[in-house]
């Protein structure tokens, strides 16, 4: 290829900055009003930066406000969604590679396509049975909700990683003795910890980042969960922006931070994941 | 009692399938089944009644549906368009910069990263009528004379929830696109180069030829997933103003919580899913092509 010109490079880094600038201001803008204080959010002409930043706003949601509350249950349903998806998810993955090599087609389209159901659609049924088991308002209708949709992607994923361990390294565990839980145990699970970690991260991150559901299957405030929670302090008389903008940080940070964190993997997951039959 | 070892064999694999498929069909082939079940009662209450296709002819009869599939249509083929456009180019113009290229990577792809009904809501601040940032900045650069309400007339509010899920729905697409151009052999560049191809034909020739085949699988995909989607407009809007962003999820969302109609809900809802299985066919299809196509290679 030709050496890149100077110009060319400014020119390109130039489109780079204003796309960029596009896609974060809402960020810059939620981070901001989230540290004003409530008489400037109003201020015309509103103040892109401020002398009179401070954390008050976070402190007055967490002390005056269930915003902590939601916090604890959007971890506790996102934890418990993550734990039952790639326990199950691993089983069957070993399953289905290891066993019904050809097999596999049709449950993973099955897979597939209970990944792409409307969940609107699903709601309906989830609420007149959750209520109907009177688990309303629980953590169980939420992780059990969740797990159906995010199910299908863990297993889906986690086919993926299994089929790239190669089958010899079972067939030497089986000829040293190991029955196949032990070899699922001991040696395929520490292998394929990479796609476990990233498929865990990515069920997590769809759980906590889940809205309809919620909304639908939890009526009591304190059951909220953080999107739950924040949404509907919109629908509030007099909406305190910075208060809310809090919020909004408080539930947008947990996932920024693990997603830079662990983006190689899961970059690598939901590419395979979206691309590969 | 005695198995011979083919059978064994079988049998430990089922027993390892079959926690996940006890589990999804409790999750959700009972829920779907009672879902369509749903569909043919009339709810009222904790009573209903079997009412055969009777919810169907009445939400087919009924205008809010044909119009909720018009803006479900419209909803979806801008936001779609949008999304590949965007995200094709974005991905052209990572792919060309030599340097911080994971970190600009991580900084574009944030918007999809929060949760669409958190982002809907920071949005709801951003176009505040009187006091969002937008107005102000569109006032100052002379595009509107007096603030305006973006939510609160049909026209704008649309053009507001397509942008929202056109700034949260471009990064997967870009992400895919720069997963893409990596697998372009890089000898092609190279023989185009040295044919003197310029920026253009290098695109046309070379990366284009190469990435067709995921744009189409892109696009089906999005097309799938933002046609089902919710969040966005449902806490954005509701579907107002005067049912203006009111797309097929959301009216379903509507009958069925605010309208206490399950029956007719779940009538939209089976049809909605009819939509989303024709599309998913032909994913599977465009996908199973090219597998085949790999195969022959």
């Amino acid at each position: 290829m030709t050496p890149p010109s100077a110009l060319r490079t400014v020119v390109l880094w130039a489109v780079a900055l204003v796309a960029l600038a596009v896609t974060l201001f809402p960020f810059y803008w939620m981070l901001n009003t989230s540290l004003k204080p409530a008489t400037e959010v109003f201020a015309s002409p509103p103040t892109f930066v401020s002398a009179h930043w401070s954390l008050d706003a976070y402190r007055t949601v967490l002390t005056d406000r269930p915003v902590g509350r939601y916090f604890v249950n959007s971890l506790v349903v996102a934890l418990g969604t993550t734990a039952l998806s790639v326990l199950l998810a691993a089983l069957a993955a070993y399953g289905l590679t290891r066993f019904f090599p050809r097999g596999a087609t049709p449950f993973v389209l099955f897979l597939l396509f209970t990944k792409m159901l409307p969940e609107t659609l699903l709601i309906i049924p989830y609420f007149r049975l959750m209520s109907d088991l009177g688990l309303l308002n629980t953590y169980w209708a939420l992780v059990l909700a969740y797990s159906s949709f995010a199910l299908p992607f863990s297993v889906w994923m986690l086919v993926g990683f299994f089929r790239g361990i190669p089958r010899e390294i079972d067939e030497a565990a089986t000829i040293d003795g190991a029955g196949a839980w032990t070899t699922f145990v001991r040696v395929i699970l520490p292998l394929a910890r990479p796609g476990l970690v990233a498929v865990a991260l990515f069920t997590f991150l769809i759980a906590w980042n889940s809205y309809v559901w919620a909304l639908v299957l939890t009526t009591d405030a304190s059951m909220y969960v953080l999107s739950v929670g924040i949404a509907n302090m919109v629908g509030e008389y007099r909406v305190q922006w910075n208060e809310l903008m809090a919020a909004a940080v408080i539930a947008a940070l947990p996932v920024m931070v693990l997603y830079a964190l662990l983006e190689r993997h899961l970059v690598s997951a939901i590419t395979a994941g979206a691309v590969k039959g | 009692m005695d198995l011979a070892p083919r059978q064994r064999q079988r049998l430990t694999g089922y027993l390892f399938v079959a926690p996940v498929a006890l589990f999804l069909a409790a999750v959700v082939i009972v829920p779907l089944g009672s879902a369509v079940w749903t569909s043919l009662l009339r709810v009222r209450g904790l009573r209903s009644s079997f009412v055969g296709v009777a919810n169907y002819a009445t939400v087919l009869a009924d205008e809010t549906f044909w119009h909720g599939l018009a803006r479900s249509a419209a909803f979806t083929a801008s936001s779609v368009l949008l999304h590949v456009a965007l995200g094709l180019a974005l991905a052209l113009l990572l792919a060309e910069l030599r340097t911080a290229r994971t970190a600009l990577r991580i900084a574009f792809l944030t918007p999809w990263m929060v949760a669409p009904a958190v982002g809907a809501t920071v949005w709801l601040w951003l176009l505040e009528p009187q006091f969002g940032v937008v107005n102000y900045l569109a006032q100052s650069a002379g595009l509107i004379g007096s603030p305006k309400a973006w939510l609160g007339e049909p026209l704008s509010a649309f053009a507001s929830v397509v942008a929202v899920d056109v700034w949260r729905g471009v990064p997967f697409v870009m992400l895919l696109m720069l997963a893409g151009l990596q697998t372009v052999p890089q000898e092609q560049y190279e023989a185009a180069a040295l044919d003197g191809a310029n920026a253009w034909q290098r695109f046309r020739y070379v990366t284009w030829p190469n990435l067709r085949y995921l744009v189409v699988v892109a696009t089906t995909l999005d097309v799938i997933n933002t046609v089902r989607h919710y969040d966005i407009i449902g806490v954005m809007t509701g579907g107002g103003p005067a049912s203006a962003t009111e797309v097929l999820p959301v009216l379903l969302y509507n009958t069925a919580f605010r309208g206490n109609r399950f029956g007719e809900a779940a009538a939209i809802g089976v049809l909605l899913l009819a939509i989303v299985l024709a599309l998913v066919v032909v994913y599977i299809r465009i996908t199973r092509i090219d597998r085949d196509a790999g195969d022959a290679r």
